[in-house]
């Protein structure tokens, strides 16, 4: 499935005339945005219209301010055609219909992006948590989420050259740790 | 200690682990900053260096330092194998050993302190050729201009 096949690409134009969506080409494979609304009907055609039978998987990106983006890549399981349509939830409740009615396999992947993601599928029969255990707090894939053992652990690249744990001058400016955020701003939003 | 089976040959630049030349480092931090799960421990501290000229004795000139390594230290329970250390030393301390990281009965007993981590050393393959017409390497340059110097 690697490289844009000439027939991915003709399915995405044709799924996007259908359900008003934009088609984008990147890194060999074909995104086609959907409106939120036209969810539902964008998997239906995608399935009944352009043949792409296969359901892979279904997840989301927190895109911060922006939202979250719900993708999900279908294929054609004899051909070499495949599609990843996306859409957009709000930050703020972030909900979207569920696709179980139409992809039965959905089903888990809703309730696992459900659990790591705090976005609520309508009508998913039994929106329970998949792989967390019960009573876990948090959403523990949203980029605010604080990981326990970046916290837990100081960082080991923040001594200096000819330095030995402990023996550092507190008043220096300390480097801090390349992706996790000033402790200042690093939390729940 | 558990005994194993002796290794089939493995194809060239298998990811067995990572090996540490002890007198390349010059304990710079870098691979312990780069390192994504912080599996780099490195203590050091600084000595001066004797200059061998009177003169830094009697014009009270600063010594020169340098740094010495106490603790290098790969936690091999949570080492990934991605190489960037390897990659990110500047001063080639770091090399890919085909020596595999063994099981052991203790998750301490995957901590690979410095001496571990030289024995990982001697499976290290030599670097590869360099390409035809390239430059000599700068080592062997100065190597042949000390022997002319006598």
């Amino acid at each position: 499935m690697s490289g844009t096949s000439a027939g991915s690409v003709e399915l995405g134009e044709r799924l996007a005339g259908l359900v008003e969506g934009t088609v984008k080409r990147s890194y060999g494979d074909v995104t086609v945005d959907v409106p939120a609304a036209r969810w539902v009907e964008a998997v239906t055609a995608a399935r009944d219209e352009l043949g792409l039978t296969f359901f892979d998987w279904l997840s989301a990106v927190d895109e911060l301010a922006g939202g979250f983006s719900v993708v999900c890549h279908l294929a054609d399981p004899v051909g070499p055609a495949h599609l990843l349509v996306r859409t957009r939830v709000p930050a703020a409740e972030p909900a979207l219909a569920t696709v179980t009615g139409v992809f039965r396999g959905a089903s888990w992947h809703e309730r696992e992006t459900f659990e790591m993601f705090g976005i609520d599928f309508v009508g998913h029969p039994a929106l329970l948590p998949l792989l967390l255990p019960a009573g876990f707090e948090g959403r523990p894939l949203r980029k605010d989420f604080v990981l326990a053992a970046r916290a837990a652990k100081a960082w080991p690249g923040g001594k200096e050259p000819g330095e030995a744990d402990g023996d550092a001058a507190p008043s220096r400016r300390r480097t801090q740790p390349p992706g996790v955020p000033d402790p200042a701003v690093w939390g729940p939003r | 200690m558990t005994e194993f089976p002796p290794l089939p040959p493995l194809p060239p630049r298998s990811r067995g682990s990572i090996a540490l030349l002890e007198e390349s480092c010059t304990s710079c931090m870098l691979c312990a900053r780069e390192c994504p799960d912080w599996c780099i421990t490195i203590d050091s501290h600084t000595e001066g260096v004797p200059t061998g000229t009177a003169a830094t004795a009697t014009t009270g000139a600063r010594l020169r330092t340098r740094n010495v390594l106490d603790r290098f230290a790969i936690d091999y329970s949570l080492c990934m194998y991605c190489g960037i250390c390897v990659d990110v030393c500047p001063f080639d301390a770091l090399f890919w050993s085909p020596e595999l990281v063994r099981a052991g009965f203790d998750i301490r007993d995957l901590d690979y302190q410095r001496d571990r981590l030289g024995a990982l050393l001697p499976g290290v393959p030599p670097p590869p050729a360099v390409d035809p017409g390239a430059e000599e390497p700068k080592e062997l340059a100065a190597a042949r201009r000390r022997l002319q110097e006598g």
